[in-house]
């Protein structure tokens, strides 16, 4: 489905290092990370809290800083200092959707002026009743009546507000989304219904998704391709099925047996894997990232890739 | 299983007054919680579940009332009880409580040590170096290590899932008949989430506990409970043991919780969803309040609330489904999934 | 409770022979689903302005005092106006040419006259028009100023340092000293005695709206609007300052009883407004030299009481405002 070398990536991040802090209490969030997303799918970064998955989201829209390394939009640097076209133009074409429905709308503004903040940013400029008409155009495309517009934030349910933050980052026509745990602080029975708006919007506008979570059945649905991060690194990414199927990194694993089966007798019987990152001797062979079969990457040192091949040999 | 029953509750309403309305919270819930035994339950945001329990222990808002109802308690009525003074002899020492946030629910201004010493002295009458060793004692069982240690330290050196690990431990260290953990997972990780379930069910057989399960997710009640109950709307739709819920669902809202997981979803395709949202409990509703929002609604649902049908011995469900004289109808084919779609992520 | 037992089971009766009445075959059969019925339940009409005026309502001393303190401000522009007033400077000789020194309340002078013949009536409402100017004043200055330096000192980070030190700097002035010396320096006038008290007061309201922007400015829905390149002005006016609104106003009602006693305070020590301007200041200082001989003892009173109403007032007003404006209490 997705053809690896032929075409060019959408987002490169390469080597990406972040740090925050002064001299003394440097605190490294993001280590040497490098990833690829390529247009028209659905990229997941699955990782705990205080991974550092969150901000690398924030460093791409460039709300946060970079200490090292690049990302690269459409093949041109977009950390670091931009110009203020080069600016605008990125504000139109990579927006976010925030995690918490009731902290990212602002409380004491109409629905109407929510969804168009982003137009009036914009070079094009539109009149009134332009504007009125493209923000009742993204409320009925995310399943909301267009006479919502004239109501506040707070007297919606907490997965129409979500809703409403997508139509707000949809209005700008971008081309990549980045949505930052978009459904973890919704209940579980209408997280479904944003699941599947967003795969609908997918389909029908070829929009490219980088997908944070922290819970790996929900990111299984809607991604093509997943990466695990751990404490500010990356420690594998593969296919979704592969990833799976033949899940390598111990932490993966780990992973894996937390997910919350809803089968009771699965469930009962289910073993943990706990996560030791002792359990890796990197005192002599550090660990590098490498490509252990076509599009499946992890983070090992020699005697570990070797363990692995043989693994995957025998599966 | 044991079937006596340790805490009884009869036809309990919970009105709110808000703004000069009357919000109907819990509309006639009718349950019987067993000795030793895991009840979880079942519910969106809204649906009264963390209102019934906060009745259990006279935690209710200054604007809420029970209205009708009891609650029975060792041969006590709670509904009945309007002092702290006989709330005191409940709360804690029978029933305690674990709540969801774990950077809230501790005192940022006093070390862990001081908080479970606190606990211990009120109500297990220990004192000094004998409550500190309890203390030490519990806090091993909870899995933190270097409890000597640690007891010394605040809160806001330990991270989430130990700060909730501390918590259990406060709430264990009342030696309650009764535990209730109103969505205790909620805010951690999902491998910290897997943990403290295993650590909950671990201190359940240990301390003798009777433990009750606030939760909205399916894959947490799947792992902790031995029935479950489904609340909608203030109301138990359905309740029977855990497998009997899941594997043979009868109320057409659990078939819509159940479909709407994404662990059964299909790539490229779409998850179920429920469409609408729960309805207005200002309002008094007629019939069935899951009615608008169920594709299998039959036109009596609109007009009379459902009984509860038997399906077996242990489980029942509130709906015209059951009635004999309504049609067939199957439960969705992609429950039958449930089984299947889960193997293939081990 | 008996009486809703029986209500409940007599609408149940109602609807056991409304189904009676319908074949078995029509009541167990499926109904239309509607979806978008469905999407238009739940919803809320919680308006936030609105819970703040009810619960403010329900304070009845708040709402009293409101309205006593609307109708006096009210009276103190139309008291010149009305037939039969005196100006407040004239003064007044009787019959034989001799002023009518401190003359006690009666028909012809409703508060009296003062120790050189003035009306005491007109001069009590001129000056509490006076000291209710300097307040209102002071009080906006302040907010204005106050709250712009505030909002840039909580919003630009790289500010924040600077304005930190000049704070510390400023605010370990003592006000009393600040306001003598301008006073001193500058002539005596109302407009003197207004930006003297202006140049200490924002610092407090300053520190004030910085410490809150600090709390809201890295929510969610800023760093939304910062992702859809919404220019920092446009940040403050519409996401920062809506959420300020209570604040300000308790802020502002209580600083202007604070301005009119730092006013009488000046007074006091002889650097206020002079006496050819009435103001309450002057009035009470006036009358407090007289405090001790019990016929002349009114002069003092009207001033004070005019002091003391408008005073706790405000104070009453203004904390009535900021607990309706705590969204935790509109139930």
């Amino acid at each position: 489905m997705i053809e690896t070398n032929e075409k060019q990536p959408l987002l490169q991040v390469k080597n990406l290092d972040i740090t925050f802090g002064t001299h003394k209490n440097k605190f490294h969030a993001v280590k040497n990370v490098s990833f690829d997303i390529y247009k028209g799918e659905t990229f997941g970064l699955v990782g705990e809290s205080g991974s550092g998955k969150t901000t690398i989201g924030r460093s791409i829209i460039r709300i946060n800083p970079t200490s090292g390394g690049e990302i690269l939009y459409k093949g041109e640097k977009i950390n670091g200092k931009i110009s203020k076209e080069r600016d605008r133009e990125l504000t139109r074409q990579i927006q976010m959707i925030f995690q918490d429905p009731m902290a990212s709308l602002n409380e004491r503004a109409k629905v109407d002026f929510i969804v168009s903040e982003g137009l009036y940013n914009l070079k094009e400029k539109f009149s009134s009743f332009q504007r009125k008409a493209k923000v009742g155009k993204a409320l009925s495309d995310v399943g909301l009546l267009p006479e919502f517009a004239s109501r506040f934030p707070h007297e919606f349910s907490g997965g129409q507000r979500q809703r409403i933050g997508i139509a707000r980052a949809l209005i700008m026509e971008p081309d990549f989304i980045i949505a930052d745990e978009p459904i973890s602080a919704l209940d579980v029975s209408i997280r479904a219904q944003v699941l599947n708006l967003l795969s609908e919007l997918q389909k029908k506008r070829g929009l490219t998704y980088l997908f944070i979570a922290h819970d790996l059945s929900v990111v299984r649905f809607i991604s093509d391709r997943i990466a695990v991060i751990h404490k500010g690194e990356l420690v594998e990414l593969a296919e979704t099925e592969k990833l799976f199927a033949h899940p390598l990194h111990p932490y993966t694993r780990a992973l894996l047996s937390a997910i919350p089966l809803p089968d009771p007798i699965a469930e009962k019987n289910k073993k943990l894997l706990v996560y030791d990152p002792n359990m890796h001797n990197y005192s002599v062979d550090k660990p590098v990232w490498c490509e252990i079969e076509s599009g499946h990457f992890i983070l090992a040192n020699n005697p570990e890739i070797e363990k692995y091949k043989k693994q995957l040999e025998n599966s | 299983m044991e079937q006596e029953v340790i805490l009884s509750v009869k036809n309990l309403h919970v009105k709110f007054d808000l703004r000069g309305k009357t919000l109907n919270a819990i509309r006639g819930i009718s349950l019987d919680l067993y000795k030793n035994e895991s009840l979880a339950i079942v519910g969106e945001s809204g649906s009264g579940k963390s209102v019934l329990v906060k009745t259990f222990m006279g935690l209710l808002d200054a604007n809420g009332k029970i209205t009708d109802g009891q609650i029975i308690y060792e041969g006590k009525d709670l509904t009945k009880f309007k002092t702290e003074k006989e709330w005191l002899t409940v709360r804690g020492k029978k029933i305690a409580m674990v709540l969801q946030d774990p950077m809230t629910s501790l005192n940022p201004l006093k070390t862990i040590g001081y908080q479970i010493c606190e606990a211990i002295e009120l109500h297990q009458g220990l004192k000094g170096a004998e409550a500190k060793a309890q203390a030490a004692k519990i806090l091993q069982d909870v899995g933190i290590t270097e409890p000597e240690m640690r007891m010394k330290q605040y809160p806001h050196e330990f991270s989430g899932g130990m700060r909730q690990r501390v918590v259990i431990a406060i709430a264990v260290a009342c030696k309650p008949k009764i535990l209730i953990c109103d969505e205790p997972t909620t805010a951690l990780d999902v491998t910290i989430q897997a943990q403290i379930l295993n650590l909950l069910k671990d201190l359940k057989v240990k301390y003798n506990l009777t433990t009750i399960y606030i939760t909205h997710d399916l894959g947490v009640v799947a792992n902790v409970a031995d029935r479950i109950a489904v609340l909608y709307a203030g109301d138990i739709v359905e309740i029977g043991t855990c497998e009997e819920v899941f594997y043979n669902p009868r109320h057409p809202y659990t078939w819509a919780l159940l479909s709407s997981l994404p662990q059964l979803g299909i790539k490229g395709e779409n998850l179920y969803s429920i469409k609408g949202t729960p309805p207005n409990l200002f309002t008094d509703i007629k019939g069935d309040a899951f009615a608008p929002r169920n594709p299998h609604a039959l036109k009596i649902d609109f007009v009379k609330r459902p009984p509860y049908f038997d399906v077996s011995p242990t489980h029942k469900a509130r709906t015209w489904l059951l009635d004999p004289r309504a049609p067939k109808v199957e439960p969705p084919k992609i429950l039958g999934k449930l089984r299947e779609g889960v193997k293939n992520i081990d | 409770m008996a009486l809703g037992r029986k209500k409940i089971s007599k609408v149940e009766e109602n609807i056991d022979n409304i189904i009676k009445n319908i074949p078995e075959e029509e009541l167990f059969g499926f109904a239309d689903f509607d979806e978008k019925a469905a999407e238009r339940a739940g919803y809320s009409n919680y308006s936030y302005w609105r819970s703040t005026f009810t619960v403010f309502l329900k304070n009845k001393t708040a709402v009293f005092l409101l309205i006593l303190i609307g109708v006096i401000l009210i009276f103190t522009f139309i008291q010149p106006l009305l037939p039969g007033q005196r100006s407040p400077t004239e003064i007044f000789n009787d019959a034989n040419g001799v002023q009518i020194r401190n003359m006690a309340p009666n028909s012809e002078f409703w508060f009296g006259t003062n120790s050189i013949g003035q009306d005491l009536w007109s001069r009590v409402w001129s000056g509490t028009r006076t000291s209710l100017f300097i307040g209102f004043s002071v009080a906006l200055s302040e907010a204005v100023i106050g709250i712009l330096m505030g909002v840039l000192w909580g919003y630009v980070r790289k500010l924040d340092r600077l304005f930190t030190e000049i704070y510390n700097i400023l605010d370990n002035i003592p006000q009393t000293v600040v306001l003598i010396l301008f006073s001193y320096i500058m002539r005596p006038s109302v407009s003197t005695l207004i930006i003297a008290m202006c140049l200490t007061g924002w610092l407090n309201m300053a520190r004030f709206i910085r410490n809150l922007v600090i709390i809201i400015r890295d929510r969610d829905y800023n760093l939304a609007s910062r992702c859809l390149g919404t220019p920092t002005m446009r940040i403050i006016f519409r996401n920062l300052l809506p959420y300020l609104v209570s604040v300000i106003m308790l802020r502002m009602s209580l600083s202007i009883p604070m301005a009119i006693g730092n006013e009488v305070f000046l007074t006091y020590i002889g650097l206020g407004l002079p006496p050819s301007i009435p103001s309450l200041g002057n009035l009470i200082n006036e009358g407090r030299i007289l405090m001790t001989s019990e016929a002349l003892r009114y002069q003092l009173f009207f001033p004070a009481i005019a002091l003391s109403i408008v005073t706790i007032s405000f104070y009453i007003i203004g904390n009535a405002f900021a607990d309706a404006s705590d969204p935790k209490n509109h139930v």
